[in-house]
């Protein structure tokens, strides 16, 4: 009963209910992520194997391998770190605003570039999603269409979200291991938390089929969430569920709150666009 | 005409399924990779990298006492306020990301040319000398192995091996 009234209040949110949601759920999946790299110095210290000394010879360019050389100092390292956990907080009292869109930006980008490119693959890629539907909003914003701004922002999230969704369904479809199930077995073997145990429920031909077939019709369907707003949000709850899945067998709990940040701009992007048909 | 545009942009992402185009690579597009989109999480079953690693003592003799080959692959054990904080099983995740990289870079170097310069190489020594380490403090040399290991439902398939480096002395 509480779910279907969380459920039909986030269908009916106003776009400032929605521009807060996605603030707040961001600015928590931040949090999180800094936390942990704060949690990580031993990893990228000088002598470990995550050192700026040896992936610093992945910079083409001498004057910008000169800047991050200083940047990525640990200490600057570290500093940026906190600042960061410090614009999250922000973020998550004040909302969002042009300087700290672009703090956290930049921030990320360097972030990133310290991880070789991406720490965690698909988290990395919504988390730059949702902070350029951010920007967006931020920018054309700044031009005095604070309302163009958030739409535009909240579309950009909602259709790189939903595109993902489509085209990952889409290349399980493709493959002969994902039709028969075999796939979801062989990943979870050798998941971080694998192997599978001997009696394990996921070693069933038939339950992995059934399951590889249902994430396959879901994702694949994604587009459909547009046409309406509750439609949306039931699509949105089983993909949390499906996160979470991933979260318990990979590990990567990063995914699960970086891919709900995309939430509340799929279920007002869809009030928007079926608003069209009636 | 929004909906039409809509319908020919999802007909146009199958299309990129279907038609293949030549893959651009930099070394700016791939440290900033994170801006274009990689749909293909947990796509293709085949041939996956695997790190193995072995130490060795020097003897008086001057021979090397090997130990047997390690894999160095993270495991974990599971917990639900991972979900919240989860630093050790990212850097593990993390860890096997940079054993694929190595892979990758290893796919992409030129007949020839000696891949003790990649910076992935550099890497992976010191990883393995992190968890040899950690099994015996005292070894003078290491040596690894990129195998490429193919699974089944039921296990193993099949494992062909890489690359091994070179007996070097530890760090």
């Amino acid at each position: 009963m509480l779910s279907m009234a969380l459920i039909q209040a986030l269908v009916d949110a106003p776009m400032l209910m929605a521009i807060r949601a996605t603030e707040l759920v961001f600015a928590w999946s931040l949090t999180i992520q800094t936390l942990e790299y704060l949690r990580m110095g031993k990893y990228t210290a000088n002598d470990a194997f995550w050192s700026w000394q040896l992936q610093r010879d992945d910079i083409p360019n001498a004057p910008v391998r000169a800047l991050l050389d200083v940047l990525f100092k640990p200490r600057m390292h570290q500093l940026h770190l906190w600042l960061r956990l410090a614009a999250a907080l922000t973020l998550a009292v004040q909302g969002a605003s042009l300087p700290l869109v672009v703090f956290l930006f930049v921030g990320n980008l360097l972030i990133l570039i310290r991880w070789r490119g991406a720490f965690n693959g698909g988290s990395d890629f919504l988390t730059l999603v949702v902070l350029t539907g951010l920007l967006i909003s931020q920018v054309v914003g700044a031009f005095g269409h604070v309302q163009l701004g958030w739409q535009a922002g909240f579309w950009y999230i909602a259709i790189q979200a939903i595109t993902s969704y489509f085209m990952s369904g889409a290349v399980k479809l493709l493959r002969r291991e994902w039709r028969n199930g075999s796939a979801m077995t062989i990943f979870l073997n050798g998941a971080i938390y694998g192997p599978l145990s001997a009696t394990h429920p996921l070693r069933n031909k038939w339950l992995t089929l059934m399951g590889s077939w249902g994430f396959i019709v879901w994702e694949i369907l994604f587009p459909f969430s547009l046409l309406d707003p509750r439609l949306a949000a039931l699509f949105c709850a089983v993909a949390a569920f499906f996160h979470f899945l991933v979260f318990w067998f990979f590990g990567l709990n990063r995914f699960f709150w970086a891919w709900m940040c995309s939430f509340p701009a799929i279920i007002w992007c869809s009030a928007q666009f079926s608003a069209r048909f009636v | 005409m929004t909906e039409v545009l809509f319908i020919v942009y999802f007909v146009l992402l199958v299309a990129t399924l279907v038609i293949k185009t030549p893959i651009i690579k930099g070394p700016w597009l791939f440290l900033l990779r994170a801006f274009f989109p990689n749909w293909k999480f947990f796509h293709a079953v085949g041939y996956v990298p695997h790190l193995y690693a072995r130490s060795a003592v020097a003897l008086a003799s001057g021979e090397l006492q090997w130990s047997d080959w390690v894999l160095i692959y993270p495991r974990r054990v599971r917990r639900l306020s991972h979900l919240v904080h989860n630093p050790d099983t990212n850097i593990g995740l993390g860890q096997q990301n940079m054993v694929d990289h190595f892979w990758a870079d290893l796919h992409d170097l030129p007949e020839g040319v000696d891949p003790r310069g990649l910076v992935s190489y550099k890497m992976m020594q010191r990883l393995t000398d992190q968890v040899l380490r950690a099994r015996d403090v005292n070894f003078t040399h290491r040596q690894f192995e990129l195998r490429m290991a193919l699974d089944g439902r039921h296990g193993n398939l099949d494992t062909q091996v890489m690359m091994t480096s070179p007996v070097e002395l530890a760090c």
